[in-house]
């Protein structure tokens, strides 16, 4: 598959602390790239550097297959669109009057102002100042700018902040209908784990500048296998001998046991050696590990 | 060839209609209409009921009157001017979109054409108070054209070099309240530079509005008499003032290249 975005060893760092750092993405051609990480993790300084506002320390950027320089910068951002960290807008202008001064810039015709105020439904409040608007349909003039020109490209830097849930939703399914409408390619970041599941095709988690995941999201959900939660009737000497005994097991902090396997063998010998040993067995029930107990594990803290 | 040059013209328009476009609403005439009117009202209240001596030499009066207006009224202009122009682009946080749209460079001149714009505006108006007041209260002196576009001259190159200094500070300011305060200060600091030693005062940026008066004054105490006699123009203490000007507008354009949004 087409690499959209690739950057190799990126790297930025402010005052000689890494914000990014050794970032190696790959987004691929007509995905939805979650870019999920928690607040200060480096999702917009990546952005940034990705359209030019911000110089990388060091590393290199290919978007749509060209690596960007100061030279070709410009001409490369031409087939992209943005919306970074929160929308900008002239708020003493109508809606389509901001519209028309970016449809200028990015030298597409002014009819198509109409199509991408209809996509976000601005087409009623076109005539009213931005100032007078909502956040929510700030965002959604931001996104409507982004989309002048059908980029191949859409990088929209936590599109939902601020929204209301129908707010939210409302541009959860306008973000994701964008690949197969319009070929486009969209890199989205979050910190909520659960909007990027929501979306997302492939996924890239950063923490602390560093990616320490990147893949199909259903890769990350591979990862969310099931274990057997058992409780018995002494959990600490349970675990010590199941331990002892080579089999996958945790102790949790809440005392119980959780046996990471699901093959019908181990389950077998876990129960057989608990019963030769006179422990008895009070539950034992599948779990299934959730996206958020993954991420837990991959950054060590919660999201 | 021609095609070429269309294209070129057509680049070269579009991030001009542009900035134009951005100042809809924002009644940015007012700014140096406001501004040259108060020069206006101050010329016509100064010269009225001119006695024949007073209209033999009405506009050397004015041509030595009206820099020293220019060194009050002027650096608050511009600093209203460049801050209303560069503010909204601090408050919309625009500047994120547009630096992936054009070069920041590109965005960096325009916006200070944009301004210089509507300062040339103001002088140009300055240049016809000299033919108005002459025509309204009957001066007898001839109007030299040459001290007319010299005193437009000046005072717009003056202009510009402050307004290098105030573009960058409404740019890089959060709140416009430091650019207006930097504005209000030169308008002072300007005008108490006309009392200081030249050595000093030519330290002064905003003293320049007043350095190139083309007459000087002479007062006859014994008959209570103002006389002005014409005042040599100091071409190298100008040149080296617009190589200044040139430099200092380098300067703070490679500053704020360097910025990061």
């Amino acid at each position: 598959m087409e690499t959209v975005i690739k950057t190799t060893s990126l790297t930025k760092q402010y005052h000689g602390k890494n914000v990014v750092s050794e970032l190696d993405l790959s987004v691929p051609s007509g995905s939805i790239y979650g870019f999920l990480g928690p607040n200060g993790a480096g999702k917009s300084t990546t952005m940034k550097m990705i359209l030019g506002l911000t110089k990388p320390t060091a590393g290199n950027i290919s978007v749509l297959g060209k690596p960007v320089n100061q030279q070709n910068r410009i001409a490369l951002l031409k087939n992209t669109g943005s919306l970074i960290e929160s929308p900008a807008y002239y708020g003493h202008l109508t809606g389509r009057e901001n519209l028309a001064l970016i449809a200028s810039l990015k030298q597409v015709p002014p009819e198509q102002i109409d199509d991408v105020l209809r996509i976000v439904h601005l087409d009623n409040q076109q005539e009213k100042k931005v100032s007078h608007y909502s956040l929510g349909m700030k965002q959604r003039l931001g996104l409507a700018a982004a989309l002048l020109g059908y980029p191949k490209l859409l990088l929209l830097d936590e599109p939902t902040n601020g929204l209301d849930p129908a707010g939210i939703q409302e541009m959860r399914k306008l973000i994701c209908s964008l690949p197969a409408r319009y070929g486009m390619t969209v890199f989205v970041s979050s910190h909520l784990l659960a909007e990027i599941d929501q979306m997302a095709t492939h996924v890239g988690i950063i923490d602390n500048g560093a990616l320490i995941f990147q893949n199909e999201l259903s890769v990350l959900h591979e990862h969310s296998r099931a274990r057997m939660k058992l409780l018995t009737t002494d959990n600490a000497a349970a675990s010590s001998l199941l331990k002892q005994a080579g089999l996958p097991v945790v102790l949790d902090r809440g005392g119980l046991i959780y046996l990471n396997s699901r093959k019908p063998e181990v389950i077998l010998r876990a129960g057989r050696l608990l019963y030769e040993s006179e422990i008895g067995i009070l539950r034992l029930e599948e779990e299934q590990k959730s996206l958020e107990d993954i991420f837990l594990s991959l950054v060590g803290r919660s999201i | 060839m021609n095609t070429a040059v269309q294209q070129n013209t057509k680049k070269l328009r579009r991030p001009a209609a542009v900035e134009f476009q951005k100042g809809r609403r924002l009644h940015l005439f007012l700014i140096p209409f406001g501004f040259f009117m108060v020069i206006l009202l101050w010329s016509v209240y100064a010269s009225k009921d001119p006695s024949d001596y007073e209209k033999a030499q009405g506009y050397a009066y004015l041509f030595f009157e009206m820099p020293l207006l220019n060194c009050m009224t002027m650096p608050l202009m511009i600093a209203v001017l460049a801050s209303r122009l560069c503010d909204m682009e601090i408050k919309g946080q625009t500047l994120k979109l547009l630096y992936t749209l054009q070069e920041k460079g590109s965005f960096y001149d325009w916006k200070y054409l944009h301004e210089a714009f509507y300062l040339l505006l103001f002088c140009l108006g300055e240049g016809l108070i000299f033919p108005l007041c002459g025509r309204l209260f009957g001066f007898t002196e001839t109007l030299s054209i040459i001290l007319v576009i010299r005193h437009v001259a000046v005072a717009f190159i003056a202009g510009t070099v402050v307004l290098t200094l105030q573009h960058i500070l409404s740019l890089c300011s959060g709140n416009q309240i430091l650019p207006l305060v930097a504005g209000l200060a030169g308008s002072f600091l300007g005008l108490f530079s006309m009392f200081f030693p030249h050595e000093i005062a030519r330290l002064i940026l905003w003293g320049y509005f007043g350095a190139f008066v083309p007459y000087s004054m002479n007062y006859d105490e014994a008959a209570r008499l103002l006389s002005f006699s014409p005042a040599a123009f100091p071409v190298g203490e100008f040149a080296g003032f617009c190589i200044f000007g040139v430099a200092f507008y380098l300067v703070c354009r490679s500053v704020f290249l360097r910025r990061e949004v």
